[in-house]
């Protein structure tokens, strides 16, 4: 017992000191789930340690959601409640830091609902908020993971919460004797990389392997980044904890072609497995999948711009996530094993001018997995060079 | 794979029916406003699919916890004690009109022991409690509370966890064993409203309390009624805000209060245990506070405002009820108030009161109850000329 608290508490620090890196004298909003509790806690004792001025801890219940989804109105929906939406500004305001805890305790909770009504579901106005608030780099915030039963049977088949915080632990580098300055080697190393690419002055990319081919194509202004952000406050933070990837905004006008999902999705307390998506103008135009293609349909009707790619990242097979050879069922987990894509707002912070033509803005952002050993992905330079990016999940750049 | 909706567990389904359709009434349309903690998970999802089917437009749910409260105690600066964020004002404001549930029964009651009482007591969202207590002025929201029984709260009052034995306590309490829970509590509610129509008829000048440590005579306002927990909103929503209840209660002449007071049973407040409480009151203040223990977290709520050493509340409950009856101390309000009579320092009770508020009722930020009945206090009413007329002997009701 005391051991699994001392660990709590270091993925505590570790999430404010390095991941929000929360300042003295920040408010601080803490997003969770009631299963996340033990962890929202540690965070909490964490961030008035390091001197935040309030800790608002909101958190949200999955049971909750079912019964909205049930019961309630079809307007009530995506209705946003004013008293969340003026808490949203307020921590835009104030520039508060903000800690997202993940891990689904029930993953399948809603398995069993009409897609197209869960899909809906969600605070379409909290969501342009945030998606602003994001854009503006109103925030210094972290997104990281919480292990718990439900998702540790998702992942085992049994609910041994251990095994799932050895991963996470592993995944984090909370293993590390000195787990800070692991941190600071890490960031270092993908900013470099970045870098590389952003020298690449890359026009496309393209992607090639079993159900994919796929080009997306690239702003001249979208810039490469590393796992550091830095708040319009001048906050360094990591906004993802693991994070393994290197991300740009794409154009989102110039997509082409078909892409196969290489990883189950969780979306909306939904299973989403063998996603086929095809791309005509930059947009979305057809959704096969095995299982949950109306959660996406949904999601992808919620705006007008919800269909167009906002992000691409890349990420090799020596990731710490990729290393454990896990589904983690979790996005900011998945994500981080394999290269993604995602439909709905982009980063502004990826674009040299932040929001101009070609960068999408909606109130959606889902990131599905793309990569794997069978998925070749090349760069194609403006000077019309074309320079192999990945093979057999191995980076192929120097450095 | 399959797909698997919650498992449903009856009887806490019935009892959220209970709280949803008795205790607040909950209309078709209304918004619900529910404010729950993360260990009354259970109870505050069964409360919202409760409410949802009694049609309820939307159910917001707000879950605390106590550990990050104790956490901004603990280490946050002095400011976040009182600090009320502007969205939660916001929420509050927006009740108005709607619904709202709340949950008790505290799972960790001893969370709050290692810290400072007077951090502890300071701790409350002042503008919050002051925009709850605008609301219950203009009675414009229709509410209740339910308790939630947990591992934690068992063990406080059975010395084990033993949840089952609180449950069937709960459903005895509540009136959730009887064949149709909704027309017991019809039937109880029209009894205890007959007791206040008794009480209020006999225009009485004061209450005269006698037992061991106790002699305190407390005023009445003549325009004060006395009433049962069946409050009505102003649109006329009729509502039971306290599911249990067994009182018949009046809200006193807060300037006319003489004497001693002590408690007879445990206060548990902002998670600490209170016992022994003995309060002198003159002028109808309250000028000393003392106990066997946890004195100091009472002294800090009463100098909380000016006026929260001021009576709010009397209630008068008899040994038939069915908390009473259980024979066990809950450590909760909630239930221990409906067990014997009791006392509230701090906020009167609006709804008996027709008058400018402060005009003998008093107003605070702070409405505490604590238990003063048992089988050794007697309770007098005493007449405009003088008449002395029982009220409660040996925990037996005088007047029915």
């Amino acid at each position: 017992m005391a051991a699994g608290l001392e660990r709590i508490d270091r993925y505590a620090e570790l999430i404010v000191r390095v991941g929000a890196n929360v300042q003295p004298g920040q408010l601080v909003e803490v997003i969770a789930r009631i299963e996340h509790a033990d962890v929202a806690r540690a965070v909490a004792r964490a961030a008035y340690r390091a001197g935040a001025v309030y800790v608002d801890v909101g958190y949200s219940d999955q049971h909750v959601r079912r019964a909205m989804i049930e019961h309630a109105g079809d307007d009530m929906l995506s209705w946003t409640p004013p008293w969340l939406l003026e808490r949203a500004k307020h921590f835009g305001q104030v520039n508060a830091a903000i800690v997202a805890l993940v891990g689904d305790a029930e993953p399948e909770l809603l398995a069993d609902l009409p897609g197209d009504r869960v899909g809906k579901a969600r605070m379409k106005e909290l969501g342009e908020e945030l998606t602003n608030q994001t854009n503006e780099g109103l925030n210094n915030w972290v997104v990281t993971g919480v292990p718990n039963a439900g998702w540790a049977t998702q992942l085992f088949g049994t609910p041994d919460v251990d095994a799932l915080w050895d991963l996470v632990e592993f995944c984090v580098r909370l293993d590390e004797d000195d787990p800070v300055a692991a941190w600071r080697e890490h960031v270092k190393k993908l900013g470099a990389r970045a870098k590389l690419l952003n020298d690449m002055r890359i026009d496309s990319l393209r992607y090639r392997g079993p159900g994919t081919d796929l080009t997306v194509g690239l702003l001249p202004e979208s810039r490469w980044e590393g796992c550091e952000s830095t708040s319009a406050t001048g906050i360094n933070y990591v906004a993802n904890m693991p994070t393994e990837e290197v991300y740009t905004t794409p154009d989102c006008r110039r997509t082409e072609g078909t892409v196969r999902s290489t990883q189950p999705l969780v979306l909306a307390g939904q299973i989403v497995k063998g996603l086929d998506v095809r791309f005509e103008n930059g947009r979305i135009v057809d959704v096969h999948a095995d299982e949950g293609a109306s959660v996406i349909e949904g999601e992808l009707a919620s705006d007008e711009n919800a269909p167009f790619l906002g992000e691409v990242a890349l990420v090799d097979g020596t990731s710490r996530v990729g290393q454990t050879g896990r589904v983690f069922y979790e996005t900011l987990f998945d994500e981080n094993a394999s290269c993604h894509v995602a439909y709905g707002s982009a980063y502004a912070e990826a674009v040299e001018g932040g929001v101009i033509d070609g960068v999408n803005v909606s109130s959606v952002h889902t990131d599905f997995m793309i990569g794997g050993v069978d998925v070749e992905v090349d760069a194609v330079c403006r000077d019309g060079a074309i320079v192999p990016l990945l093979r057999d999940n191995v980076w192929q750049p120097a450095a | 794979m399959a797909a698997i909706a919650p498992a449903i567990d009856e009887r806490l389904e019935a009892y959220a029916d209970l709280a949803v359709r008795v205790g607040a009434n909950v209309q078709e349309g209304q918004t619900v406003f529910l404010t729950t903690q993360v260990e009354h998970a259970p109870l505050a999802r069964a409360l919202t699919r409760a409410a949802y089917r009694a049609g309820a437009r939307y159910v917001d749910v707000r879950y605390r916890d106590d550990h990050v409260r104790h956490a901004m105690i603990d280490l946050g600066p002095d400011e976040a004690l009182t600090h009320s964020p502007e969205w939660m004002k916001q929420l509050y404001r927006a009740m108005e009109g709607g619904a709202q549930l709340w949950t008790t029964g505290d799972p960790e009651p001893e969370l709050m022991n290692d810290l400072d009482g007077e951090r502890v007591g300071r701790a409350r969202m002042k503008e919050v409690v002051e925009i709850i207590r605008e609301q219950m002025v203009e009675r414009s929201l229709n509410w209740s509370g339910v308790a939630y029984p947990s591992e934690g709260w068992a063990k406080q009052i059975y010395g084990e966890p033993d949840v089952e034995r609180l449950w069937e306590a709960v459903a005895f309490c509540t009136r959730l064993d009887e064949a149709d829970p909704v027309q017991a509590w019809r039937d109880h509610m029209a009894r205890l409203e007959g007791r206040g129509k008794i009480l209020t008829e006999l225009e009485l000048d004061a209450i005269h309390y006698t037992g061991p440590g106790t002699d305190l005579t407390v005023g009445l306002n003549p325009n004060a009624r006395w009433m049962s927990a069946l409050f009505r909103t102003r649109d006329g929503i009729e509502y039971v805000p306290n599911m249990p209840t067994e009182e018949v209660f009046t809200t006193p002449d807060c300037r006319r209060a003489e004497g001693t007071i002590r408690s007879s049973r445990p206060l548990v407040l902002d998670g600490d245990i209170i016992e022994g409480l003995q309060l002198t009151v003159k002028d109808g203040k309250i000028i000393d506070v003392q106990a066997d223990k946890g004195a100091g977290i009472v002294r800090g709520q009463l100098e909380i405002d000016d006026r929260a050493a001021y009576f709010g509340e009397l209630a008068l409950v008899d040994g038939t009820s069915r908390v009473g009856q259980t024979h066990t101390t809950f450590f909760d309000t909630l239930y221990d108030e409906n067990a014997t009579c009791h006392i509230a320092y701090g906020f009167g009770v609006p709804e008996v009161f027709d008058g400018e508020a402060g005009e003998g009722m008093n107003i605070s930020g702070v409405h505490t109850d604590f238990m003063v009945g048992g089988p050794e206090l007697a309770v007098d009413g005493i007449t405009k000329d003088g008449r002395v007329v029982p009220i409660l002997r040996e925990d037996v009701w005088q007047l029915d």
